[in-house]
């Protein structure tokens, strides 16, 4: 038999303020944070004792030690420990691919409620011993004799006792992401005051998002921390125009800043989706519903695409599928991992020779009223711990369309690393 | 022609401590030997080894350049012998070609032939080639040509041009960025064995006329393909020439761009100047 | 937070040496735990008139097992308390049998003893004559409660004519060791729907209680208390304090709602999320709302500036007003039955240097609860106000030393409160058979020799 499918319901999310790297959560583990961030989900939603469906979740920087990191978070918590859980890891798609996840379990009607979420720390990163010293250790422990133990010692050399951080660099390339972005800004000339008016309105978007309360019911202060760390309600276009570029530094006309780029950030987040029955044998509320996603990937290494450019190939599959185009949304949520990430990708979908030859499609997906933009701000102000940006911006949009009444649209692009791109729908 | 079969890799560090006391006086022509080896299998701590230090992910299929790591010690006997006409000390590998005549697999026993060829003239000196051949089952399923130049060395009268000429579309694309350490010679000699001074420390490289360590180029070429993975023809022809040393330590980028009708261009250039570390086609056979 | 103190003055060596120094001894008071007797020895009861009221008094007595004894013989054992329906009399000769009653028994009062009477408004009276016994028991009880030792409390029950259904719940309470800090106060109880039959253990089973303030000190204590008694707790609290709160919410299993109850959307979006939720599983709604949100902006009156001022009003003033007349407003929002409680002030009562801000808002508070209650009795609702006295907090904690000390011990009970004291007398007010407690002011205080 055919299992009827059900459009899973957003009840609500939590997250922590997302703080800079080496800050005020340079103590905290990922563990800590998600364990506080599904501790105020909780107490939110009332779910103390309570078995959920699911809990699915992951991080991105993950130590060894952490290999069940949302099991053990949720047995941390307030939930009740028969809840199952498992990790999942797309990068900084993991928190929105959490949620299709636990969205599609639901839709099939294998559990009535989930939580999907995601951490990140840049700041107790997972430090490895130098390659070569773990496999001299990994020989000195099945040494038998003595003279195979000496043999295996033989081969440590200074230089193997630094340890190796982990870097924010595409494994294939060399890269880090900042430099491969520079290349798609300056392929598809992205200006860099267009990046820094893009960035001031994601501060001052975020601000009075905050000013009005929209976060009073979506974060919970953690350590000390009330807000996002990096907000800068008061910077402003002059302000940035001082930075100098920190990404394609090569090019004398690089435009890429630590002002218009994320910085490294610690935080988590989380979102309860549940079917319609199990909110409202609750009395919870139904924010919004995840009405289908899709993922692409694009060759970033040997294919000519930008390594962020994924999300612009997944959102005509996904409105195709759905009969939309892309001016069928009240808001659009398109995660900043930088400034031009989010001005490239919108210009993909207007430049008529991409749409055709890339996304074979007859025309271009159009323009969107960037008024409907990342209206409460997204991660270039906030912040980015990567896999928990996705439960950021799921919860956010989710209230921002209930807020707006029923019926409204709206459109989530993350792009990801490895070239990957995650996209869904939200209705309320 | 003589052709003598080894029983067993002979020791590299001796063949170059022999080949680096017997340098002065040489001259004449090629040997006309060829040495051999068969039954050879891999061994698979080293080959995971090889593929760890050149990028290359362990599985059955043999990267397209372990074989020459087999054949090398051959080839370096040869070199090294009082016999040969050129130096040791002092080449400089410049080009290196291959073809794959069919995937090889790791637990293929293998049947190695080496030789020496084509004494040719080039503006700075004499070059040469060595050559390999390796059978599985009787059939031959890999061979390269590895150029060599000496400096300041003359070819015989009547010797050919040396052809260093290798036609590469335009890179314009670096789509990896490797950080090469000062430790990527030292890393490279311990997998392959080749353990020529010039390649592993800035005071050993001295001695020989460099500023610095250099890279070795099989190992450029190795991380090349490497980097390829997924992607190359099952069976294909590599052509690469070494052009500019690669000092240790740089930063360089490798640009590829495929070409119409299969195969791969490709090139390894350094982040700051540009210059040219290795130029390569790959082509299907 | 202990009463370093009333240890010492309780321990062996300690209790000898305050004896001998002639210092007072403050007591361990006898405070409610869950299944704990109303009462922990023998009660008698008495009249002094026609007594309307003793045989409603000797049910709920009997009701809770307490053993009521026929009179006070000269051989018995202590007291756990001591009952006296004054209702009835005509002029100040009925007050000699308040006091023959009274001497005898109280004299057999045991630790934490009680002592409670029951009289008819003076307001009501026929006659001056009648008027005067009526107030006249009002100092005699405030007086009692200030010669009691050992942790006694003696309290006034005013009953009119027409409330004598009303009197059960507030007669337990006053019993109980929930009142263990509610000294020589004055209760006027109206006429009221009662409802029948209350769960002892979980009075609040099925409501839901908002407390705001909720996230920290007092607030927290009446969260806790409240879902103790069977409550579905919303707690309230600002953002910035959302941590503490949510695990206040989980510790209590109650649900968070971060709210800044002063932004000019509160109410309405408190109204919102009491309408979209449904907590405790029944229709939207509250039932007992707690505004206990309160901050203070100490200065001197000449050395304030508007933002204290303005501030201090802001939140624990015209908050509890917005909130409230929204609540009022929203359709089905405030359930049938609701109790409103607002946290005052002993500041509001007596004034405090320092504290004019404070004390205005605090005593608004009771203008307020006063002017409302009428309103709120036409609903079958209450609302009442609870003024804190010294009470043991983080915040009396970082007082200096001998303000702290003089603090607490002017009192009759020699020691400041607990925040649980407060919590157990709000939660009392918030039970269906308070239905008749309204538009009443109690001071949890332990009768502070100030604003008496």
């Amino acid at each position: 038999m055919a299992p009827q499918t059900r459009k899973a319901a957003i009840v609500g999310g939590n997250r922590i303020p997302f703080a800079r790297s080496n800050s005020a959560y340079a103590q905290a583990s990922n563990q800590d944070m998600l364990t506080a961030t599904l501790d105020g989900l909780v107490a939110r939603f009332g779910l103390q004792g309570q078995q959920v469906g699911e809990v699915v979740a992951g991080a991105v920087l993950k130590h060894a030690r952490d290999f069940n990191l949302t099991r053990e978070a949720v047995l941390g918590s307030r939930l009740s420990a028969a809840t199952p859980a498992y990790d999942v890891q797309q990068a900084c798609g993991t928190g929105l691919e959490a949620a299709v996840l636990v969205a599609n379990k639901i839709a099939l009607g294998q559990i009535e409620s989930g939580i999907a979420g995601g951490v990140d720390t840049t700041s107790d990163a997972p430090l490895a011993i130098h390659d070569e010293m773990r496999r001299v250790l990994i020989a000195l422990s099945s040494a038998r004799t003595l003279r195979q133990r000496l043999e295996a010692l033989a081969g440590v050399r200074p230089g193997m006792f630094v340890p190796e951080a982990p870097r924010n660099a595409e494994p294939r390339t060399g890269l880090a992401m900042g430099d491969h972005q520079a290349i798609t800004a300056r392929e598809w000339g992205i200006s860099r005051e267009a990046q820094d008016e893009l960035t001031v309105r994601s501060h001052h978007n975020l601000a009075a998002a905050y000013e009005r309360g929209f976060f009073d019911d979506l974060v919970t202060p953690y350590l000390g921390l009330t807000r996002d760390e990096n907000l800068r309600p008061d910077t402003s276009v002059e302000k940035l125009a001082k930075l100098e570029p920190v990404f394609g530094t090569g090019d004398p006309d690089a435009t890429m800043t630590a002002g218009n780029s994320t910085p490294l950030s610690d935080g988590a987040s989380a979102v309860l989706l549940a079917s319609d029955a199990w909110a409202a044998e609750r009395g919870l509320p139904v924010l919004a519903h995840l009405v289908d996603a899709q993922t692409a990937a694009v060759d970033h290494v040997h294919g000519g695409e930008g390594l962020l450019m994924a999300p612009a190939y997944a959102v005509p599959v996904l409105l195709a599928r759905n009969g939309l185009t892309l001016q069928d949304f009240d808001f659009y949520e398109v995660h900043e991992a930088f400034a031009s990430t989010v001005l490239a990708t919108l210009k993909a979908w207007e430049d008529p020779a991409f749409c055709k030859e890339r996304l074979g499609l007859d025309a271009p997906l159009g323009a969107i009223d960037r008024s409907r933009l990342n209206v409460n701000g997204s991660s270039l102000a906030a912040g980015h711990p990567f896999a928990a940006t996705g439960g950021r911006i799921v919860a956010s949009l989710a209230k921002q369309l209930h807020e707006a009444g029923p019926g409204r649209r709206g459109l989530i692009s993350i792009c990801a690393a490895g070239g990957q791109g995650v996209v869904a729908i939200l209705e309320s | 022609m003589a052709r003598t079969v080894l029983q067993t890799a002979p020791s590299m560090p001796a063949l170059f401590a022999r080949a680096a006391v017997t340098a002065r006086g040489r001259g004449g022509d090629l040997p006309d030997t060829r040495l051999a080896r068969t039954g050879v299998r891999v061994e698979a701590a080293a080959l995971a080894a090889y593929d760890r230090v050149c990028g290359f992910s362990l599985a059955d299929p043999l990267p397209p350049t372990y074989p020459h790591v087999l054949a090398f010690p051959l080839q370096l006997a040869l070199m090294s012998d009082r016999s040969f006409p050129l130096a040791l000390p002092g080449l400089v590998h410049v080009r290196n070609r291959i073809d794959l005549l069919r995937p090889v697999r790791a637990d293929e026993a293998l049947d190695l032939e080496v030789w020496a060829e084509r004494l040719a003239r080039h503006p700075r000196g004499a070059t040469v080639d060595l050559c390999a051949s390796v059978s599985a089952g009787g059939a031959e399923v890999w061979r390269s040509r590895s150029t060599y130049l000496a400096r300041g060395a003359k070819a015989p009268e009547g010797a050919p041009e040396s052809d260093l000429s290798l036609p590469v579309g335009e890179l314009p694309r670096p789509v990896a960025t490797w950080r090469v350490p000062d430790s990527a010679g030292r890393r490279y000699a311990r997998v392959s064995g080749d353990v020529n001074p010039i390649h592993l420390s800035g005071l050993t490289a001295k001695a020989f006329g460099f500023k610095r360590a250099i890279a070795h180029g099989m190992w450029v070429e190795a991380r090349a393909l490497g980097a390829l993975t997924g992607r190359l023809p099952d069976a294909m022809a590599v052509d690469v020439v070494f052009r500019k040393p690669l000092l240790l330590p740089s930063t360089v980028t490798l640009a590829t761009a495929p070409v119409v009708g299969g195969g791969w261009d490709l090139a390894v250039r350094n982040l700051q100047s540009g210059a040219e570390h290795l130029l390569g086609t790959v082509r299907p056979l | 937070m202990g009463d370093w103190y009333r240890d010492l003055a309780n321990s062996g060596v300690g209790s000898t040496l305050v004896g001998q120094l002639g210092l007072p001894r403050p007591a361990v008071l006898r405070r409610y735990e869950p299944g704990a007797p109303l009462l922990t020895g023998p009660a008698v009861v008495g009249t002094a008139g026609a007594g309307r009221l003793r045989e409603t008094l000797t049910r709920v007595l009997e009701d809770a097992g307490v053993t009521v004894l026929p009179g006070v013989d000269d051989d018995g054992g202590r007291l756990a308390a001591v009952l006296l329906d004054a209702t009835g009399g005509t002029g100040p000769a009925d007050l000699a049998a308040a006091y023959e009653f009274l001497a005898p028994a109280v004299r057999r009062l045991g630790p934490s003893g009680r002592v409670l009477v029951l009289a008819d408004p003076p307001s009501d009276a026929d006659s001056p004559a009648q008027a005067a016994a009526r107030q006249a028991l009002e100092g005699l009880v405030r007086s009692v409660a200030k010669e009691l030792r050992n942790g006694g409390t003696a309290n006034l029950l005013v009953v009119p004519a027409d409330a004598g259904a009303s009197v059960p719940g507030p007669v337990r309470f006053f019993l109980s060791g929930r009142s263990a800090y509610v000294d020589g106060q004055v209760v006027r109880l109206t006429a009221a729907d009662v409802p029948a039959g209350e769960d002892a253990e979980r009075p609040l089973a099925g409501k839901v209680a908002v407390v705001t303030g909720a996230a920290r000190g007092i607030g927290a204590s009446i969260a806790r208390v409240v879902a103790r008694d069977g409550a579905h707790v919303v707690a309230v609290d600002v953002p910035a304090a959302g941590d503490k709160l949510a695990e206040v919410a989980n510790e209590i299993g109650g649900t968070a709602f971060q709210l800044d109850v002063t932004a000019p959307d509160a109410a309405q979006r408190l109204v919102a999320h009491l309408r979209e939720r449904r907590h405790a599983g029944v229709g939207p709604g509250v039932d007992v709302v707690v505004h206990n949100a309160g901050i203070t902006r100490d200065k001197l009156l000449v050395n304030m500036d508007a933002a204290r001022w303005n501030s201090v009003m802001a939140v624990n003033l015209q908050a509890q007003l917005d909130l409230t007349q929204a609540l009022l407003d929203a359709d089905g929002v405030l359930r049938p039955g609701a109790r409103v409680v607002c946290v005052s002030s002993q500041s509001g009562i007596a004034g405090n240097r320092g504290q004019t801000n404070y004390a205005a808002s605090k005593a608004g508070v009771i203008g307020m609860v006063r002017a409302w209650a009428p309103a709120f009795a036409e609903r079958g609702a209450t609302i009442n106000a609870v003024a804190p006295g010294f009470i043991v907090t983080e915040m009396t904690a970082k007082m200096p030393f001998g303000t702290r000390e003089i603090g607490s011990r002017i009192n009759s009970l020699q020691q400041g409160g607990l925040p649980v004291d407060v919590a157990e007398t709000i939660a009392w007010l918030s039970r269906p058979s308070a239905a008749g407690v309204n538009g009443q002011v109690v001071r949890v205080c332990g009768q502070s020799f100030l604003g008496a």
